[in-house]
């Protein structure tokens, strides 16, 4: 079979909704493409650990502070399943590590900013990764199924997160006058960062991932779901949103944006990796990676029993 | 023997066989457990190369952790009513 011929079978496969297993044949763009995005989607569970890590000792109480261990270690978790399913496109683990502390390769936007105290927990438990999990939900249907197969779990444990979250938020929200002020403050420093985490308007024609199907929808279609399943939420508990302020459309039922409100400069500097904090975490998850080095060599040899 | 039975689903036991080689195993495995497209993957493995724990209570939480499960989470409804009272106070008040 000439290479045309693949190109047009697995097409056809792909616009039937057929779905693409790691040892079956793939064109060069599908792979490169599925590896840089479930890459960068692992990059940033691990990531995505660090502000929260930084925020522990500032936990409540004990049963607040091994909550929110127990979801660090699940985000870490996430990564390694992640990793595993790239691995199987064709790069190593060691390159993807060694890329990501080198700055070569990408993290989500989010991560990129700075925590401030428990009302961040807050804020980035029940927004963020209800952000997140709009995505991912999405992602299920992807054509790429080793990925579909660990979103499953990912998603389910991404669920309970977001509870955790809300729990967290509810408590700020039922609270005294400075609980309040936390959970306001971290939403007025959030609020456009998680407008930005959906991305810029998709190019539908130019983007190949949505072409290859294995993203599902468009970034602007995730977003408006986004706004309007939480800006009614957020508006009832009393918190006000800093620009761009969501407004609510009579005529179609959404929460909208005027898209010029929009300041992207900010998205701009971290796809460069010039975010407020990318240095300083990358050089934190290189000094873990350098300091863990010993019990990645521990764990690489059988165990000797000494009698 | 495992199988993965779609491209939703993870491989899962779903039998044995036996056999004198890998090949043979396979070959069992298909006529034996994917007689009606039950799976679309085989996977064999030898059992001497399963391992288990000799004592399947260490699978037991050891501690107390409810915050890793949805149940930790269910008043919910009682606390966004708090919150929502509270929001209203202070509506009230500006």
């Amino acid at each position: 079979m000439t290479y045309e011929e693949k190109l047009a079978r697995f097409t056809a496969k792909i616009e039937d909704g057929g779905k693409v297993e790691t040892e079956d044949w793939m064109p060069d763009d599908y792979r490169r493409g599925v590896l840089k995005f479930i890459e960068m989607h692992a990059n940033s569970e691990i990531m995505g650990a660090l502000p929260e890590r930084e925020c522990l000792p500032s936990a409540p109480s004990l049963r607040r502070k091994m909550s929110l261990a127990a979801k660090i270690q699940d985000e870490v978790g996430h990564a390694q399943l992640l990793y595993r399913v790239a691995e199987d496109l064709g790069k190593s683990r060691e390159a993807m590590y060694a890329d990501l502390i080198n700055g070569r390769s990408k993290f989500h936007n989010v991560f990129h900013y700075p925590v401030h105290h428990w009302g961040d927990v807050a804020l980035i438990g029940w927004l963020i990764d209800g952000a997140a999990l709009v995505t991912q939900a999405a992602l299920r249907e992807s054509s790429y199924a080793p990925y579909t197969r660990v979103l499953k779990r990912i998603c389910a444990e991404e669920q309970l997160h977001l509870r955790h979250g809300e729990d967290i938020t509810l408590e700020l929200a039922s609270g005294t006058d400075h609980q309040r002020w936390m959970f306001q403050d971290a939403l007025d420093r959030w609020w456009l960062a998680i407008i930005h985490f959906f991305g810029p308007r998709s190019n539908v024609e130019k983007d190949l991932l949505l072409r290859w199907k294995v993203k599902t929808r468009t970034n602007e279609d995730l977003r408006q779901e986004f706004l309007d399943r939480y800006v009614p939420k957020i508006f009832e508990l009393g918190f006000t949103l800093p620009t761009p302020v969501p407004f609510h459309d009579k005529s179609s039922g959404h929460w909208l944006l005027n898209e010029e409100d929009i300041d992207w400069g900010p998205l701009d500097s971290i796809k460069k990796n010039e975010g407020p904090e990318t240095e300083r975490r990358l050089a934190w998850r290189k000094q873990m990676y350098d300091d863990h080095r010993w019990v990645r060599e521990a764990m690489a040899e059988p165990a000797i029993h000494v009698a | 023997m495992f199988r993965r039975s779609g491209h939703k689903d993870p491989f899962e036991h779903a039998g044995a066989v036996i056999a004198p080689d890998p090949d043979m195993a396979l070959m069992m495995a298909k006529e034996c457990f994917v007689r009606r497209r039950e799976g679309d993957h085989l996977w064999v493995v030898r059992r001497s190369d399963v391992h288990s724990f000799e004592d399947e209570s260490i699978l037991e939480i050891a501690a107390d952790k409810s915050y890793r499960f949805a149940s930790a989470y269910r008043d919910v409804i009682q606390k966004r009513e708090k919150a929502l009272a509270r929001a209203r106070e202070i509506e009230h008040q500006s």
